[in-house]
């Protein structure tokens, strides 16, 4: 086009006649005027190009984007590559009076980007130098993998990311992240669980949690501080639950338990406000938490509960009317049912009275009840007990009872007297709290909750006479029966025992027991219920080599009441109530309410 | 007349431009001073949460447990020792045992202040040498 134009231009000067620099003058006059001429014919080059040009500039700019899209890895920052990785923001865990039982804390990790990393191996040694416990063949090999972001070691202290940030090494930097700490320790450890390093809950309340919603959240891409989230309050008491923690780990250290377990239940609120399982794990220490030893032996064990499920037997004849305080069973001689026969442990060999099996703790009397009520009968009462069915609670980790397949007579009776069905230990817990609370079956729970939420939808289960005969009957036996080790001075304590023999390759061990104890605190209007459970305790020369629950379990259980007691409000009392039993005094047991010491005890 | 008014205009220009930038500048200013203590925030809380966390670790009753035992005479209270609030002997009748005691001392008495001037006289009671 210039050539082009030059060429007119000359054309105009080879044509002219007149002087040099005139001539000069009137061609670069034509020149301009040739340039801003808007005639059609001369610009339409002159538009082709400028859309060529347009053109040119278009394509480039969408060839550009294309690119872009196609290599879109590398144009992301790291923050946005972190922030599926970074550890979510979780709510503290609180107990029931605002401790804390579990919280987050801010800590640095150290994070690289391999591809930035000009000396992988340079780096590497470098890293494994100040961070010793990093694995440098496990780093280099990650450090070699096409990723953009790796972590080298999560929650670093101060003092490693001053090393590791004068090192100076390109492509490797620091995060903030959230960490769970548990500042309690093993306390509380079964029922808080533990979250992982990337702030997942993987067991307890805090799989929990993450159930509730918040897993969903983080999911959705919302990045949560801590000022978001509400604390999770409890229903756990830590000073109580420290004390039974500790008086389990004495009992089981002196009678040379495997295993133990106790829990303290509120029963009008099914609020558990101490609970222990030994041997346990720190949370703080995740790892251990997968040892099959380390299990919540509530919760996810099942065992024969042994005599406490005596208790629900007796509730069950006395609410279908079969029995009442009064009745006799005939316990003269061992029961015999086809080729077995039910023996009793501590065997009067006379006429028991219904109370008198309680305290006697009889198998034969406990048996005939059952038998009374019939197989049908016994099974939709522990049906509505919600001792057949696996019992929820806000802990992910349960376990279904072992309901025998073929419920004949004979698991009936054997049943009535804990065993032939292996439940939860918090199960039987439920139905016994249900037994002494007026009637009314509350699902356990770990969080804080009030008596009106808790009694909403609880159903009814057996009637107020039959829960306050209950009540009655744990208070004999701490008197006079079997309970009585368990009987502190200055509290109105009820209780049931329960010694089960343990199933060793299919027959019923001698030497191998399971006991476990129940205590009702106070016992003429019940407000906490103890239960404490060993795994093969061994006699003691104290215990003249008695191995049974009184000893053991029992025993525990008084130590705990006595130091929970005042702990949990509960105030001691010089003279115990006259009436305590004002029920069953106007059904005509006066009986109920004269003090049974003077009976003589057995 | 015109040209004043244009003057005017000019400076007005000049004068709201120079507003306009100063509200801006000090607007980025502030922001980033709300961004910077928004940070400062952040800090002091995720300080506060560790803060808590330690102060939990420290107290957690299995140390606190270990500490009592081995610095404090104390023993656990027995069920024997707690007692209702109405089970308390009633009140004393109330004893101003330091006034009693200043009665004892005669510092009630009205004390003679030498009436006469006398800057030398001793005005506490001392061994008198007349």
């Amino acid at each position: 086009m210039i050539e082009g134009r030059d060429a007119r231009v000359r054309d105009g000067t080879s044509g002219g006649t007149v002087g040099p620099g005139r001539n000069r003058v009137r061609a670069m006059k034509a020149f301009i005027a040739d340039l801003f001429s808007t005639k059609l014919d001369k610009s339409q080059d002159r538009i082709k190009l400028v859309a060529c040009v347009f053109l040119l500039v278009y394509g480039i700019i969408a060839g550009k984007l294309i690119l872009f899209g196609l290599r879109q890895d590398q144009t992301l920052g790291v923050k946005r590559a972190a922030s599926d990785v970074i550890a979510a923001a979780r709510p503290d865990v609180l107990d029931r009076n605002g401790e804390v039982l579990a919280t987050d804390i801010k800590v640095m990790s150290v994070f690289a980007e391999p591809r930035r990393i000009i000396d992988k191996d340079e780096a590497v040694e470098l890293l494994t130098a100040v961070l010793p416990d990093v694995d440098a063949r496990e780093l280099r090999e990650r450090l070699g993998s096409r990723k953009g972001f790796i972590w080298v070691k999560r929650a670093i202290t101060p003092k490693q990311q001053q090393e590791v940030y004068r090192l100076g090494l390109p492509g490797v930097g620091f995060l903030p992240e959230n960490k769970r700490v548990y500042p309690n320790g093993p306390i509380a450890a079964h029922v808080l669980g533990f979250a992982n390093l990337d702030g997942v809950g993987i067991s307890g309340l805090e799989k929990y949690i993450d159930g509730q919603g918040l897993a969903d959240l983080h999911g959705a891409g919302f990045s949560l501080t801590p000022d978001d989230l509400k604390p999770i309050t409890t229903s756990l008491d830590l000073k109580a639950t420290y004390a039974v923690r500790d008086e389990l780990t004495k009992g089981i250290a002196k009678f040379k338990a495997k295993a133990g377990a106790a829990a303290i239940l509120d029963v009008d609120t099914g609020e558990v406000v101490a609970m222990a399982s030994l041997p346990d794990y720190d949370p703080n220490t995740p790892a251990d938490a997968l040892d099959p030893n380390h299990i919540n032996r509530l919760s996810v064990g099942v065992y024969e509960m042994g005599s406490t499920f005596k208790a629900i037997s007796i509730a069950m004849a006395l609410d279908l009317g079969k029995v009442n305080l009064h009745s006799r069973i005939d316990a003269r001689d061992s029961l015999r049912y086809g080729r077995f026969t039910i023996h009793d442990y501590h065997a009067q060999h006379r006429l028991l009275s219904v109370p008198e099996v309680f305290t006697y703790s009889s198998n034969i009397g406990v048996a005939r009840m059952a038998l009374m009520v019939g197989v049908e009968g016994h099974k939709s009462f522990l049906r509505k007990m919600g001792q057949l069915s696996r019992l929820r609670t806000e802990l992910p980790e349960t376990a279904d009872p072992l309901v025998p397949k073929n419920w004949g007579e004979l698991n009936t009776m054997t049943i009535a007297f804990g065993q032939g069905l292996n439940v939860a230990p918090l199960q039987a817990v439920m139905a016994v709290g249900a037994l002494v609370n007026g009637g009314t079956l509350v699902t356990p729970t770990f969080l804080k909750r009030s008596e009106a939420e808790a009694k909403k939808d609880a159903p009814r289960v057996v009637k107020a006479e039959t829960s306050e005969s209950m009540r009655y009957l744990m208070r004999l036996n701490a008197e006079i029966g079997t309970a009585k080790i368990a009987d502190i001075k200055g509290y109105f304590v009820g209780g049931k025992t329960g010694t089960a023999d343990k199933i060793v390759h299919g027959h019923y061990s001698t030497d191998r027991v399971f006991t476990t104890f129940m205590a009702i605190l106070p016992a003429d209007k019940p407000k906490y219920l103890f239960l404490t459970l060993l795994d093969e305790p061994q006699g003691l020369p104290e215990t003249q080599g008695y191995r049974t629950a009184a000893w053991n379990s029992g025993s525990v259980t008084g130590k705990i009441i006595e130091r929970t007691g005042p702990l949990l409000g509960i105030p001691p009392r010089i003279e115990f109530p006259t009436q305590p039993f004002p029920l069953l005094a106007k059904l005509g047991y006066g009986m109920a309410n004269a003090p049974a010491t003077g009976g003589g005890g057995h | 007349m015109v040209r004043i008014l244009n003057l005017l205009a000019v400076v007005a220009l000049i004068g709201s431009a120079i507003y306009a930038y100063t509200i801006k500048y000090e607007t980025i200013f502030h922001a980033e001073r709300i961004v910077k203590l928004k940070h400062e925030i952040k800090a002091e809380q995720d300080q506060i949460g560790t803060l808590r966390a330690e102060w939990a670790h420290l107290t957690r009753p299995e140390r606190i447990q270990a500490l009592a035992d081995k610095f404090l005479d104390l023993q656990p209270v027995a069920l024997t020792q707690i007692v209702s609030a109405d089970a308390l002997p009633a009140k004393a009748p109330r004893v101003d045992a330091i006034g009693r005691k200043l009665e004892a001392l005669g510092l009630t008495e009205p004390t003679n202040t030498p009436r006469d001037g006398e800057a030398s006289a001793p005005t506490t009671p001392s061994i008198r040498t007349r």
